[in-house]
């Protein structure tokens, strides 16, 4: 039994034109059984910044709790709000603290910034239990789908996805990923973040 | 005596007759054609053992038969395959039917039950009724019909992105309009080279070369299938159906 | 002592049985001893290490040591691993040796019984390989195999030439470089970088130096290794298999590093 397939559940996001889009399944599990259909694993940071969370479900709710606990934090001592990059850092390092008896959660983190000449960067990142960055360019992907996921991804993403177009990437890359996975699924939830907004959809799909 | 000496327990030690030589293969059906593909290199761990070791091969006209797995027990399975055709050959004078070669493949991997070939095998080819078709099997003969199957290293990269792609799962058609239930083959190829581009980017046991076998039903137009580049005819028959060979490099790391 | 006429012939097991006490101790009657407990090779014993061997413009060229090892004791240090077989074949093996000897016997007695039936068809490589693979998955199918990674080598008297892998699991292929043992991981990509390519161009004398190179580079890196090899070519021509040689080493750099040179702190 493996503790990362415990609860089941998956991540993805992916970099479009001035937008990025992050989406998780709904599935909470006890290995086979399914539990809950309604189990969210991506929480907002700040208005354009999101992780999610894959992973086991009682370190979701932790790490949840930690992350918020240390981004106010942040904001309050540096009377901003986190960068993307800065964030994935501070996840990394909050991960790599438990070096040795890890969270079992490989976050994955979707964000745009804008830089002081008001162009629009687009940031994505995952890292895996204890907190080894990945910055990819293209998309990244945690969860028990995620064979599955970097399978789709590879066919269907392509460079420079105007929003709408990066939306419907993300969620066909997802539902197809989740239907052949037997942990992932009963649900989908997708963000796609632009720089004056985020669109916040819940797809239909199989829910077997 | 005996009691004053403490022995170890028997040390064990068991020969593992099995190895995994890594690669993938894909079979797609169409209306009146079938594509069975594999990738050519074969591993062992992280050894390259070579970047060409064919995994799809010409039964007869109207079958091509795709191994995957154990190479040793590949070899064997598709050379004992060809040996019961040879034989039906020579007693009915005819090629045995696509479907009898499945039931036959289904009979010789449960023939080996309790010491099974370690293959994942795919059957493409043409049906008696000259329809597209192809059989999967898992490693002790479980088989089925289907449309599109991708089996090896890299399945679970590949087999969501045809479902997505072949069978148009999680699509809705436009209002008064449906899916297509048969891909024509130029969709049919290119998907079948973006899946496998696709697969090598993400795997490292797949890569080196693409092999792709294309059978053609009897008397089906030609598709414009001499437009493409290096493609070779392996048919025995003229009269019969057709089988084309196309080969692609991909990526050597 | 054990004198009771049931136990002439047998091993003394005066431990046991000090003095053939009444009633006759229970043995086993008409059974053979190792009945019940027929013995299959369960790890190599007595072992070869790398074989390498490349397609050169000529034809196939094929290089071992040769060292047999008990563990990492340097036990046997004038083996032939390198032998020809038929009019234009090479076979290398690395492995266990008496397995390889039971082998040779076989292709012996294979080669044999071809020229008896004395038909203008000669064994090549290809069969020569075929039949080593059948008999290897054969073996390893039965649980019972036969310990080794072969190489074979061969080249027609028209030019083809050939040039396949074997080994205990019935595992096959062919590739312009081969090499089995360590030489997968030290020479096999030392080879590809030096032959891919241009298997049609290079000479015997490049081809040489490739493997002699190689084996260098094997000597320095891999204990169960030897400073005396043979190199065994295939031609059109048919088979040579040189004499032991040896090449010079340096091991000057090594006087000043712990673990090399003599020094013991």
């Amino acid at each position: 039994m493996s503790i990362m397939e415990y609860n089941g559940g998956s991540v993805i996001a992916m970099v479009g034109k001035e937008c990025v889009a992050i989406a998780c399944d709904l599935r909470l599990g006890n290995q086979a059984l399914g539990i809950s259909s309604k189990f969210e694993k991506i929480f907002p940071v700040t208005d354009k910044l999101y992780v999610g969370l894959p992973g086991l479900a009682t370190d979701v709710t932790t790490l949840k709790e930690l992350f918020r606990y240390r981004v106010n934090m942040y904001t309050i001592k540096e009377e901003r709000e986190i960068e993307p990059d800065t964030f994935a850092h501070l996840v990394s390092s909050t991960l790599y603290e438990r070096r040795f008896g890890p969270y079992f959660i490989e976050p994955v983190m979707a964000g745009i910034s804008t830089t002081p000449g008001g162009k629009v960067k687009p940031f994505i990142a995952a890292t895996d239990l204890i907190g080894c960055l990945n910055f990819a360019k293209d998309f990244v992907v945690a969860g028990t789908a995620s064979s599955k996921l970097f399978g789709v991804a590879e066919g269907l993403w392509e460079p420079d996805l105007e929003p709408e177009d990066l939306f419907e990437t993300i969620s066909q890359t997802m539902l197809n990923a989740v239907d052949r996975d037997a942990y992932s699924g009963w649900g989908t939830m997708v963000y796609v973040i632009t720089k004056d907004k985020v669109i916040q959809r819940t797809l239909k799909g199989r829910m077997d | 005596m005996s009691d004053t000496v403490t022995l170890a327990g028997p040390q064990q030690r068991q020969f593992n007759p099995y190895s995994d030589n890594g690669g993938t293969i894909l079979a797609v059906a169409g209306a009146n054609f079938s594509v069975i593909a594999g990738d050519t290199r074969q591993s062992e761990g992280y050894n390259i053992q070579t970047r060409y070791a064919p995994k799809v091969f010409r039964l007869t006209d109207k079958a091509v038969l795709a191994v995957n797995g154990f190479a040793a027990d590949g070899n064997m399975f598709v050379k004992k395959v060809k040996q019961r055709l040879e034989w039906y050959r020579h007693a009915h004078s005819k090629d045995m039917p696509l479907r009898s070669i499945a039931r036959l493949i289904q009979s010789m991997l449960y023939g080996r039950r309790f010491f099974p070939y370690y293959v994942y095998n795919i059957l493409g080819g043409i049906e008696e009724d000259g329809s597209g078709a192809v059989y999967s099997f898992d490693p002790v003969g479980s088989y089925e019909r289907e449309t599109c199957r991708a089996a090896g290293a890299a399945q679970s990269l590949v087999q969501p992105f045809l479902d997505n792609q072949i069978y148009f799962k999680n699509q809705v058609a436009a209002p008064g309009t449906s899916h297509p239930s048969h891909l024509p083959l130029s969709d049919v190829l290119a998907l079948v080279i973006d899946s496998f581009t696709s697969a090598t980017e993400r795997h490292i046991e797949v890569g080196d070369g693409l092999e792709i076998f294309i059978v053609l039903a009897r008397g089906a137009p030609i598709h414009g299938l001499e437009a493409i580049q290096g493609i070779q005819e392996m048919t025995s028959n003229a009269e019969g159906e057709r089988v084309f060979i196309v080969r692609r490099v991909l990526k050597y790391d | 002592m054990d004198h009771h006429p049931m136990n002439w012939g047998r091993p003394r097991n005066d431990m046991a049985d000090p003095y053939g006490t009444y009633p006759i101790p229970q043995r086993p009657m008409n059974t053979q001893t190792f009945e019940d407990s027929v013995q299959h090779t369960q790890q190599p014993i007595v072992t070869g290490a790398s074989v390498l061997a490349i397609k050169y413009a000529n034809g196939v060229m094929l290089a071992a040591d040769n060292l047999a090892s008990y563990g990492s004791l340097a036990r046997f240090k004038d083996v032939k691993r390198v032998i020809q077989v038929g009019s234009s074949t090479i076979v290398g093996a690395s492995g266990d040796m008496s397995d390889f000897q039971y082998l040779q016997r076989e292709l012996d007695e294979l080669v044999i019984d071809e020229i008896t039936h004395s038909d203008g068809h000669n064994l090549g490589a290809k069969e020569i390989h075929e039949y080593l693979s059948n008999l290897l998955y054969a073996r390893r199918s039965k649980i019972n195999p036969l310990w080794n990674s072969l190489l074979v080598g061969g080249c027609s008297p028209e030019g083809k030439r050939f040039l396949a892998y074997v080994d205990l699991l019935g595992t096959t292929y062919s590739a312009s470089t081969l090499a089995t043992g360590y030489g997968a991981y030290i020479a096999q990509p030392l080879l590809r970088k030096a032959v891919e390519g241009r298997e049609d161009t290079l000479t015997e004398a490049e081809a040489v130096k490739i493997l002699e190179d190689s084996l260098k580079v094997l000597y320095y890196r891999d204990a169960r290794s030897l400073n005396k090899y043979q190199i065994a070519k295939v031609t059109a021509q048919g088979v040579e298999i040189s004499d032991s040689k040896s090449q010079d080493t340096t091991w000057g750099f090594a006087e000043g590093i712990r673990g090399y040179g003599a020094q013991t702190q």
